[in-house]
C-alpha cells in the first residue's frame, strides 16, 4: 500500500486516509510522496523536536547550483526565512522577531482589523445572489492586514496579494514546461518586491513608526537585522501569514455551515469565539502537512528513517486522533482543553498565531453575525495539494 | 505578580512565548523555562494574563 495524500478522492476527505493510516501505518513510507508519513498525535509531537529532522532545506539546493540564474537571488531571499534554518541562525532571527510580535502589539490591531473586515463585508452585501467568499473576503484580509502592519502605504495594497502568489508559486515549487513561463513571471515579480521592500526599510530606519517594521529594527542586546534580512522577514511574513488565514477563515465557515447546530451555537453566544476557532483550526485547519528533512539516523516508531529521506507531519491528522481528543470527528466548538498543533509545536511553532487567531476571530464573528442567511450555493473543491487545505473558491449565498 | 510553569504539563506549544518571548521564555527544544516562579515586572500584568490563558495544555498559572 502506498498512499498519495494529492490524489483527488485523498483531498476531498483526507481524513478518512489518515484515519485508516493512524491505525494501521502510522509512520508509513509513501512511495508516491518519497516521504515518511507520520500521523499520529504523539509521533508529530516527538518529532518537533527531534533533531534528526531539519528545517533548513533551500540552502542546500542553493549550495547544489553551479550556475547564477534568475531564480538564483530570489532563493537567496527565501534562504534567510527563519522557518528553512535551524538553530543557531534560527534561534537569533527568532528572537529579533519577537518583539514585533508581542501581545500588545497585535491586541491593538483588532479595532483596525474590525474595520478592514467590515469595509469587506459591506461590500460583499452589496452584492446579490452567489458570490465567493474567498475572493472577496478570505482572500484580500490577511494581505491588507500584512500591508497595514508593515505600514504599507493603502494604495500599494494589492500589490501585496500579488507578490504573495508569486511567492508561493516558486517557495512550493513547481517544476513542468507548462509552469515554466509563470514561474519566469513571477521571478520578475519578486525582484519587484525585493525593491519595494528594501525603499520600505530606507524609509523606516529614517522615521520609525509605530508600525512592526520599525519593530523588527530593534536591537536584541547589540546584535539586529540586517536591510537583506529585514526584507526577507517582510516577505516570510507576507507569505507565511497570507494564505494560512486565508484558508483558515474559509475553513472555518464551511465548517460552520456543515454543523448547523454548532453556527446556531455560536450566534446565541458570540463569546465562544475564542474557543470556537481553536476547535476550528482543530478541526479542519488550513495545514495539513508540514516537511522535514532527515540529517541524522533516527527511528519512529520501530522504522528507522535514514539521512537524505524527507518526512511529512500531518498536523491535520494529528488533530483527528482519538488518542489525544475525545470524539476527534465530532465538531465542539466549546472543546476545552484543545491541544491542537495546526499552529505547530516547538521552536518554530507560528510566530504569527495571536495575529491570525484575531484575524479569524473577527472574520468568523462578523461573518455570522452579519449574514444571518448565509448559506452555501456550490459544492465547494479541496485543490489536490499536499501542504495545505484549501478551497479555490467558497460559493455562498447571504440572504 | 509571579507566573509558574508546570514542567509536567508543558508540551512545548509555543503559544505562550509568541505572546511575549521575555516574559515566557522557552527552553532550546521549544518548552517554558517560566521556572516555578517568575516575577512579572509591573504594567506586564495583563501580558502575562493572556500568555497564561493562551497555553493549550493549562501549563501555566498565575500564582496567589
Ligand atoms: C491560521 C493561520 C496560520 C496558521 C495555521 C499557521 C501555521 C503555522 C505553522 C504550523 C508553522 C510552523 C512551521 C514549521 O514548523 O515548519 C508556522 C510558522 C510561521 N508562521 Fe504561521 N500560521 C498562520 C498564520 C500566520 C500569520 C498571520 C503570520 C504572520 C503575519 C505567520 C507567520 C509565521 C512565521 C514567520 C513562521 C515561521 C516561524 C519559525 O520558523 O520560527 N503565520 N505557522
Ligand atoms: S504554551 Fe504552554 S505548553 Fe506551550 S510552551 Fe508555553 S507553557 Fe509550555
Amino acid at each position: 500500500m502506498t498512499v498519495d495524500l494529492t490524489a483527488p478522492a485523498a483531498s476531498a476527505d483526507p481524513y478518512a486516509v489518515f484515519r485508516s493510516l493512524r491505525d494501521t501505518d502510522p509512520v508509513h513510507w509513501s512511495e508516491a510522496h518519497r516521504a515518511w508519513l507520520i500521523t499520529r498525535y504523539d509521533d508529530v509531537s516527538d518529532a518537533f523536536r527531534n533533531k534528526a529532522f531539519s528545517n533548513d532545506r533551500v540552502r542546500p539546493v542553493l549550495a547544489r547550483r553551479k550556475e547564477p540564474s534568475a531564480a538564483s537571488d530570489v532563493l537567496g531571499l527565501l534562504a534567510g526565512w527563519m522557518v528553512v534554518t535551524d538553530p543557531p541562525e534560527h534561534t537569533r532571527l527568532r528572537r529579533l522577531a519577537a518583539g514585533a510580535f508581542k501581545g500588545q502589539r497585535i491586541a491593538v490591531m483588532g479595532e483596525q482589523i474590525t474595520a478592514i473586515v467590515d469595509r469587506l463585508l459591506s461590500a460583499f452585501l452589496e452584492g446579490d445572489g452567489a458570490q465567493d467568499l474567498i475572493s472577496e473576503v478570505a482572500y484580500p484580509l490577511p494581505a491588507i492586514v500584512i500591508a497595514t502592519m508593515l505600514g504599507a502605504p493603502p494604495a500599494d495594497r494589492d500589490r501585496f496579494r500579488e507578490w504573495s502568489d508569486e511567492l508561493a508559486l516558486v517557495a512550493f515549487g513547481t517544476g513542468g514546461a507548462a509552469r515554466a513561463d509563470r514561474h519566469q513571471r513571477a521571478l520578475r515579480g519578486l525582484r519587484e518586491m525585493d525593491a519595494y521592500f528594501h525603499t520600505l526599510v530606507d524609509h523606516r530606519r529614517r522615521a520609525l513608526g509605530d508600525d512592526m517594521l520599525s519593530a523588527l529594527m530593534a536591537r536584541d542586546g547589540d546584535d539586529l537585522l540586517s536591510d537583506d534580512e529585514l526584507v526577507a522577514m517582510c516577505a516570510l511574513l507576507l507569505f507565511a501569514g497570507h494564505e494560512t488565514t486565508t484558508n483558515s477563515i474559509a475553513n472555518a465557515t464551511l465548517a460552520l455551515l456543515r454543523h448547523p447546530d454548532q453556527l446556531d451555537r455560536l450566534r446565541a453566544d458570540p463569546d465562544l469565539i475564542g474557543p470556537a476557532v481553536e476547535e476550528l483550526l482543530r478541526f479542519d485547519g488550513p495545514i495539513k502537512v508540514l516537511n522535514r528533512w532527515v540529517v541524522a539516523e533516527t527511528e519512529v516508531r520501530g522504522k528507522r528513517i535514514s539521512p537524505g529521506e524527507r518526512v511529512h507531519l500531518v498536523l491535520a491528522s494529528a488533530n483527528r486522533d482519538p488518542m489525544r481528543f475525545d470524539d476527534p470527528d465530532t465538531l465542539d466548538l466549546g472543546r476545552n482543553p484543545n491541544p491542537h498543533i495546526a499552529f505547530g509545536k516547538g521552536i518554530h511553532a507560528c510566530i504569527g498565531a495571536q495575529l491570525a487567531r484575531m484575524e479569524t476571530r473577527i472574520a468568523v464573528s462578523r461573518i455570522v453575525s452579519r449574514m444571518p442567511g448565509l448559506a452555501l450555493a456550490e459544492e465547494p473543491v479541496w485543490k489536490d495539494v499536499l501542504a495545505s487545505r484549501a478551497m479555490d473558491r467558497l460559493v455562498v449565498r447571504h440572504s | 505578580m509571579r507566573i509558574a510553569v508546570d514542567n509536567s504539563l508543558c508540551e512545548a506549544h509555543g503559544q505562550c512565548g509568541v505572546v511575549d518571548y521575555d516574559l515566557f521564555p522557552l527552553d532550546d527544544d521549544g518548552f517554558s523555562a517560566v521556572g516555578p516562579s517568575r516575577e512579572v515586572p509591573a504594567g506586564e500584568e495583563a501580558t502575562a494574563e493572556l500568555g497564561v490563558a493562551s497555553c493549550p495544555a493549562r501549563a501555566l498559572r498565575v500564582l496567589p
